[in-house]
C-alpha cells in the first residue's frame, strides 16, 4: 500500500495565503517518496482489482472483436443504417471518443502554457487516454469502410484506381487530422515518458526489465544539456498541440457543418464542438481519476484541489456548451428559413426529444451544481455528475447527427433509426478496447510524471533558503513557502515605500 | 510500513550530519522498497575514496549534491571558475540551472520552423497537383484550385512535420540514443533519476585537474572519478 | 533581472506632469474629432451614421476585451497579471461613455437599420417573421441593457479594486475574494451581452443574414484589440521608468502571448465562419462574403487575411519578438489598425455596396470616440494608482519568470 493512507474526508484543504490548496498533500512528501509512490504502481503487485478489471476489459474487448468480425463479414448494414439515417452510432462513437481524447491534450499541453501546475499529477494518465481514446475513435472510420483491409486508399498514396483521394472532401481531412492527431499525441506522450523510465530503469530489479526500459529510456541521464532541449521540445510540442486538438474537432465539426443540411450547418460548430469535447473529456478523466486515486492511493497527489479544478472547467466548458445550444436555437428562429426552424422544433418535440432533453439535462444542467464549492469538493456527487457528462455528450452527438438526418426534406423520406445489436455490442466493445489499454499502461508505465511532479514541490526551487530541508516534508516546506512569500511581500512594501 | 515512515521521519535531522550517516539512511529506505534486491548499502557505507585511476585515465570525475539548491551553487561556482566541459544530472529540469552552468539556449526552434516550412509547402502543392494537375476532380463547381479547401491539411501536415522535426531533433541535439555514459558508473548514480543532483566535470576540460579539489571545497558528496 | 532594479521601487502614481500630456494630447484628439464629427453630420448624414458607428464600435470592443481580460484574470485567479488587470480596469472604463457615445447612433439607427426598420420591411415575410426581435422599442431597450451590464460591472471591478488599495493591509483579501466570486456570474452576463450586442447593431445591418458565431468572432476581435492597446500602455509605463517590478519584461512577455494566441483565434473563428459559408454556398449566407470578396472590398478582406493574421502571427511568432519593445508594439499598433479595418469591413459594405472607399468623414469618426477613450484612460490613469497596491497577489506577479 501506499506511503500515506488517509481518510478522503479527512483532507482538508490546506490553503496558501491567497486561496490555493499545495500541489502535493502529506506529512512527509520527498522526491524519494514520490518516486517510491509512483515507481511502486508498477513495480509492487497490483492491487486485487487489477486482475480482475483486466480480464473483465478484455472479455469487453472480445464483444468488439466479434461485432467487428460480424461486420466484415456481413457488410456495413449490420448496424442499423439506412435510408434516410445513413450516420447514426458509428459516427456518434467516433465524435464521442475523439473528444474524450480532447481533455487529455487540453491537459497536457495548454495548461502546460498556462502555467497551471496542478496538471502535473494528471497529465500523464489524461495523455494515455487520449491515445487510447483515438484508438477507440479509430475503429469506426475505419471499419466503416467496410472492407478494411482497403483501408490505405484514403492516404494519397498511389494504387490501382490512379486516381487521388478528393482533397475537397471534409472526410479526407479528418484522415489528416486524426492520424496527426494520434502521431503527436504519442510523440508527446513518448517525450514526457523518456525521464521516467529512464527513474525505472535505475530501479529495475532484474536484467529483462533493466535492458526493455533501457531500451525505452534512450540512455536518459538527466543531463542538464539535454533537460535544456528537452524542455525547449516540450514546450514546443505543446505550442503544437494546441492549435491541434483545435482543428481536429474543428475538422470533425467540419464533416457535418460544410454540408447544406439543417441541424448540421451552423457557423458556430467548430468551436463548440471543442468546447463539447474538452467537456466531456474532462468528464472521462475525472471518471477514471477518482477511481485510480482511490485504488492507488493517489490522494495526498491528486489531491481535491486537482478534482476541484477540474470540476472548474466542466462548469466552464458546459457553459460554452450551453451558450452554443442557445445561439443555434435563437439563430434557428433568427434565420427564418423554415427548415432550420423545423429542425430544431423537431429536435425538442419530436419523435427524438427523449434524447434531446437527455442531452440537455446531462449536459448544460449537471455542470451547474458545480456552482457550489460544496459539491465541487465532495467525490461521490462529482462522481455521479461526472458519469451523467459522459452520458450527456454521447447523446449530444447522437442528437446532432440523428435527429438531423431522421426527417429529411421530403416527407416521404422520413424515419426513425433504431440501432440493432451490433451497433450496440460495438459501442460497448471501443470501451473494452479503451479500459484494456489504459490498465495496461497503469500497470507497466508510471501513471504520474515523477519528474514533473517534483518540479513543483517546494523543495525544487533552486533559491530556496538554506535552511530549507530538501528532503523537508511537504508541510514543512510549504510552511517556509510562505515564509517565503510574506518575506517578498515585506520586500514588495519596502519598495512601494 | 509504520517503521518505514519513521525512518523518513528521522532522515531530516541525520543530514544536519553530511556525508555517509545519511546515504547509509536514505539507502537503507532506498532499499528496503525494492526488497533488498540491490545493494547500494556497501558500496555507500565504503568511504568516499578515490576509486584505482593508474592505468587508464579518467573520463570525468562525478559527485552530488543533496538539493538542487546547492547544485545551482555548484554551477555557478564551476561557471565562474572558467569550467566549459561540466554538466549537472538532476531528476527533474531545475529551473534556471541553464544561467548557473552558462548554457546558451536551445536552437531547436529553428529545426522546427523548418519542418513547419516544409509540411505547409509540401500540403499545397500536393493537393494542388493531385487535385487540380494530375486528377482534376469538379466538386460542387468550386474552382480546380481553391485554396480555402486546403487549408485543413495544409495545417495538419504543418503540425505533423513540426512535430517529426521537434520529436527527432531534441534527440539529435541530445545525442541520444546513447546507452552508455561513463558517468553512469559512479556507485549511485541511479539516484540521479530520483532524489540526488550529480555533477560531473569531463576530463577534457581544462581545469580538470583542479576539478577534484573545486568539488570538495563546495562540499559536494561521494566524488569519484569514473573511467571512460 | 539586474539587483539595481530589484532594489529600485515602484512609482504608485503617475507624476502630475506625464499625467497632463497625456490629458492634452487625448483632449486635443477628442475635440478635434468631436469637431469634426459634428461637420460631418451635416455634410453627409447617412455616411455619418454608418462611421460613428464603425468608431464608435471600434472603442466598446476594446472597452469590452479590456473588460474580459479583468474577470478572467479574477476567474482563473492570475498571480502574474496584477498590474496589467489595473491597466485593463483603466481600459474597461470607457464603457460608461460608450453609452454616450452611442447616442448618435440611436439617434441615427433609421439610417443604419432601415432594411428592417423602415414600414416596407414589414412587407417582406421573413423580416416580418423576425419583428418579435427586430422591432424598434426592443432594440432600444436592449441597447440600454447592455451598457447598464457592462457600465455596472466595468465600474464595480473598478471600485472594488480601489478600494483595495485604500484598505487596511488586514482587510485586503476580503476584496480579492469578492471579485473572484463576482466574476464567474459577471462573465456569463459579459458572453450573453456582448453576443446579442453584435447581433443587434452589426448583424442585423443586413436583416437577412445570419451567423451563429458572430458573437464569437466580435469577441475575438474585441479581446485582441484590447490586448494591443494593453501592450502599448505596458510598454510606455516601462519606457519611461514607472513600472521595474510589477510589470517587467516578463509581463510583457505574457501579454505578448496573449496577444499571439488570440490573433491566431480570431483567424481560427474568421476562417470557421468564412469557410462553411464558403463551402456550403447558400445564397442567403453567401451574399455577404459574396459582397466583401468582389470590387474593392476583396482588397480590404485579403488585406484582414494578411494584415490581421499572417503579418502578426510571423511578427509574433518567436520569443525574442514577443520580448521586443520595438516588434510588440509595431504588432500592437498593427492589431489595432487591423481591428478599425475589421469593423469597418463589417460595417461599411451596407453604405458602400459598390466599392470602399475612405473618406474624412470615417477619419473623423474615428478620432471622436478614439479621443474620449483617450481622455477617459488618461484620467483613470491620474486618479488612480499604477497598480494595484494591495493586490495579496502581488510577490507572486514580482516573481514572475517566463521558461
Amino acid at each position: 500500500m501506499s506511503v500515506v493512507v488517509r481518510d478522503e474526508t479527512a483532507i482538508e484543504l490546506q490553503k496558501d495565503e491567497i486561496g490555493r490548496a499545495p500541489l502535493i498533500l502529506g506529512d512527509k512528501q520527498t522526491f524519494s517518496t514520490v518516486t517510491d509512490t509512483v515507481a511502486g504502481m508498477t513495480e509492487k503487485k497490483p492491487p486485487k482489482a487489477w486482475p480482475l478489471l483486466l480480464g473483465l476489459a478484455f472479455s469487453v474487448l472480445m464483444i468488439l472483436g466479434a461485432s467487428l468480425t460480424r461486420l466484415v463479414g456481413w457488410g456495413t448494414g449490420t448496424w442499423g443504417l439506412n435510408h434516410p439515417v445513413g450516420w447514426a452510432w458509428d459516427i456518434t462513437g467516433f465524435v464521442f471518443w475523439i473528444g474524450i481524447g480532447h481533455a487529455g491534450t487540453l491537459i497536457s499541453a495548454i495548461l502546460f502554457l498556462f502555467r497551471q501546475k496542478w496538471r502535473t499529477s494528471i497529465n500523464r494518465a489524461a495523455e494515455a487516454m487520449t491515445i487510447f481514446a483515438v484508438m477507440a475513435a479509430g475503429v469506426y472510420p475505419a471499419f466503416h469502410v467496410g472492407r478494411v483491409w482497403l483501408l490505405y486508399w484514403v492516404f494519397p498514396v498511389p494504387n490501382q484506381m490512379q486516381v487521388w483521394p478528393n482533397f475537397k472532401s471534409p472526410l479526407l481531412w479528418d484522415v489528416f487530422a486524426v492520424s496527426t492527431y494520434m502521431t503527436v499525441s504519442i510523440l508527446f506522450w513518448y517525450v514526457g515518458l523518456v525521464p521516467d523510465l529512464a527513474t525505472l530503469r535505475d530501479r529495475a530489479t532484474t536484467k529483462t526489465k533493466q535492458m526493455v526500459l533501457g531500451i525505452f529510456a534512450l540512455g536518459w541521464r538527466g543531463s542538464h544539456r539535454h533537460w535544456l532541449n528537452y524542455e525547449k521540445a516540450y514546450l514546443i510540442l505543446a505550442g503544437l498541440s494546441t492549435p491541434l486538438v483545435l482543428s481536429v474537432h474543428t475538422i470533425v465539426s467540419f464533416d457535418f457543418a460544410v454540408s447544406v443540411i439543417p441541424g448540421w450547418h451552423t457557423t458556430i460548430f467548430p468551436p463548440y464542438f471543442v468546447a463539447g469535447a474538452v467537456f466531456s473529456g474532462f468528464a472521462m478523466v475525472m471518471t477514471l481519476m477518482i477511481i485510480v486515486r482511490k485504488v492507488y492511493n493517489l490522494q495526498h497527489i491528486v489531491t481535491i484541489r486537482h478534482l476541484e479544478n477540474m470540476n472548474k472547467i466542466m462548469l466552464a466548458t458546459g457553459s460554452m456548451v450551453g451558450y452554443a445550444y442557445a445561439m443555434e436555437f435563437f439563430i434557428a428562429w433568427y434565420s427564418g428559413n423554415p427548415y432550420e426552424k423545423f429542425t430544431f422544433i423537431n429536435r425538442a418535440f419530436g419523435p427524438y426529444s427523449w434524447a434531446y432533453w437527455t442531452m440537455v439535462s446531462c449536459n448544460v444542467i449537471s455542470p451547474q451544481f458545480f456552482w457550489f464549492k460544496k459539491i465541487r469538493t465532495s467525490i461521490p456527487i462529482m462522481f455521479v455528475l461526472t458519469i451523467f457528462i459522459n452520458i450527456g455528450m454521447w447523446f449530444e452527438r447522437f442528437v446532432i447527427i440523428v435527429t438531423s438526418l431522421h426527417r429529411d426534406f421530403v416527407p416521404s423520406s422520413w424515419g426513425y433509426f433504431r440501432p440493432t445489436i451490433i451497433d450496440i455490442s460495438t459501442f460497448v466493445g471501443t470501451f473494452g478496447l479503451f479500459f484494456f489499454m489504459f490498465l495496461l499502461f497503469i500497470r507497466f508505465l508510471p501513471a504520474i510524471a515523477i519528474g514533473e511532479v517534483k518540479g513543483v514541490m517546494p523543495a525544487a526551487d533552486p533559491h530556496a533558503h538554506d535552511d530549507h530541508g530538501p528532503e523537508g516534508d511537504g508541510h514543512d516546506a510549504h510552511g517556509s513557502d510562505d515564509k517565503h512569500d510574506k518575506h517578498d511581500d515585506g520586500d514588495a512594501e519596502a519598495a512601494h515605500g | 510500513m509504520a517503521d518505514k515512515r519513521k525512518k523518513w521521519e528521522d532522515e531530516p535531522e541525520e543530514k544536519v550530519s553530511a556525508g555517509g550517516d545519511d546515504v547509509v539512511a536514505a539507502a537503507d529506505a532506498h532499499a528496503e522498497l525494492e526488497a533488498e534486491a540491490k545493494k547500494p548499502e556497501p558500496k555507500a557505507e565504503a568511504a568516499p575514496e578515490p576509486k584505482k585511476t593508474k592505468a587508464i585515465k579518467p573520463a570525468a570525475i562525478v559527485a552530488w549534491f543533496q538539493t538542487p539548491a546547492d547544485l545551482y551553487k555548484a554551477c555557478e561556482a564551476l561557471r565562474d571558475a572558467g569550467y566549459k566541459h561540466f554538466d549537472a544530472h538532476t531528476p527533474f529540469p531545475v529551473h534556471g540551472l541553464e544561467v548557473a552552468m552558462g548554457l546558451r539556449p536551445s536552437i531547436l526552434g529553428w529545426i522546427v520552423l523548418g519542418g513547419g516550412f516544409t509540411g505547409i509547402v509540401s500540403a499545397f502543392g500536393m493537393q494542388y497537383w493531385m487535385s487540380a494537375v494530375d486528377y482534376p476532380l469538379n466538386i460542387s463547381g468550386k474552382p480546380l484550385a481553391s485554396w480555402p479547401a486546403w487549408v485543413p491539411i495544409g495545417f495538419e501536415l504543418t503540425v505533423l512535420l513540426s512535430a517529426f522535426a521537434c520529436f527527432f531533433g531534441m534527440w539529435a541535439l541530445n545525442g541520444l540514443p546513447k546507452f552508455f555514459d561513463p558517468v553512469m558508473q559512479h556507485t549511485s548514480f541511479d539516484r540521479a533519476s530520483n532524489d540526488r543532483f550529480f555533477i560531473s566535470i569531463e576530463a577534457k576540460d581544462a581545469k580538470f585537474g583542479k576539478g577534484r579539489a573545486m568539488l570538495e571545497k563546495l562540499g559536494a558528496n561521494d566524488i569519484e572519478e569514473v573511467l571512460p | 533581472m539586474s539587483s539595481a532594479a530589484t532594489i529600485e521601487k515602484d512609482v504608485q502614481r503617475l507624476p502630475e506632469e506625464q499625467g497632463k500630456k497625456l490629458f492634452g494630447t487625448a483632449a486635443t484628439i477628442a475635440a478635434l474629432g468631436l469637431a469634426g464629427s459634428a461637420a460631418a453630420f451635416f455634410v453627409d448624414k447617412q455616411r455619418f451614421a454608418h462611421s460613428w458607428l464603425v468608431g464608435f464600435y471600434f472603442l466598446t470592443t476594446i472597452g469590452l476585451g479590456a473588460l474580459f481580460f479583468v474577470l478572467i484574470q479574477h476567474l482563473t485567479r492570475a498571480g502574474w497579471s496584477v498590474a496589467p488587470r489595473r491597466h485593463m480596469e483603466w481600459v474597461s472604463g470607457v464603457l460608461p461613455f460608450c453609452a454616450l457615445l452611442f447616442v448618435p447612433v440611436a439617434a441615427l439607427a433609421h439610417d443604419l437599420y432601415h432594411h428592417w426598420m423602415s414600414a416596407e420591411a414589414m412587407k417582406d415575410p421573413i423580416l416580418k417573421g423576425k419583428s418579435g426581435y427586430l422591432n424598434v422599442p426592443f432594440f432600444y431597450g436592449r441597447s440600454v441593457l447592455y451598457f447598464v451590464i457592462w457600465a455596472g460591472i466595468a465600474f464595480w471591478f473598478a471600485k472594488q479594486s480601489a478600494d483595495q488599495d485604500a484598505a487596511k493591509k488586514g482587510d485586503t483579501r476580503a476584496f480579492t475574494g469578492r471579485m473572484q466570486g463576482a466574476a464567474a456570474p459577471a462573465i456569463l452576463l459579459f458572453a450573453l451581452s456582448l453576443t446579442f450586442a453584435a447581433f443587434d447593431w452589426i448583424m442585423s445591418l443586413d436583416p437577412h443574414w445570419f451567423s451563429t458565431i458572430f458573437g464569437v468572432y466580435i469577441f475575438a476581435g474585441s479581446v485582441t484589440s484590447s490586448l494591443a492597446v494593453l501592450a502599448i500602455i505596458n510598454i510606455n509605463l516601462q519606457k519611461q521608468g514607472l513600472l521595474k517590478r510589477v510589470s517587467t519584461i516578463e509581463h510583457r512577455h505574457d501579454i505578448g502571448k496573449l496577444l499571439f494566441g488570440f490573433i491566431v483565434f480570431w483567424a481560427y473563428i474568421g476562417f470557421s465562419q468564412f469557410f462553411l459559408i464558403w463551402y456550403a454556398n447558400i445564397p442567403e449566407e453567401t451574399i455577404f462574403f459574396k459582397r466583401r470578396l468582389v470590387g474593392e472590398w476583396q482588397y480590404v478582406s485579403y488585406g484582414l487575411l494578411l494584415g490581421h493574421f499572417v503579418l502578426p502571427f510571423l511578427m509574433l511568432l518567436s520569443r525574442h519578438t514577443k520580448r521586443s519593445v520595438t516588434v510588440l508594439r509595431a504588432a500592437a499598433v498593427i492589431m489595432l489598425v487591423m481591428h478599425y479595418i475589421d469593423i469597418y469591413w463589417l460595417v461599411m459594405p451596407s453604405l458602400d455596396v459598390n466599392g470602399a472607399h475612405f473618406t474624412w468623414v470615417d477619419l473623423v469618426c474615428l478620432l471622436g470616440p478614439v479621443g474620449v477613450g483617450m481622455v477617459v484612460v488618461a484620467k483613470r490613469m491620474q486618479s488612480s494608482n499604477l497598480y494595484p497596491i494591495n493586490d495579496p497577489r502581488l510577490p507572486e506577479a514580482v516573481k514572475l519568470q517566463n521558461l
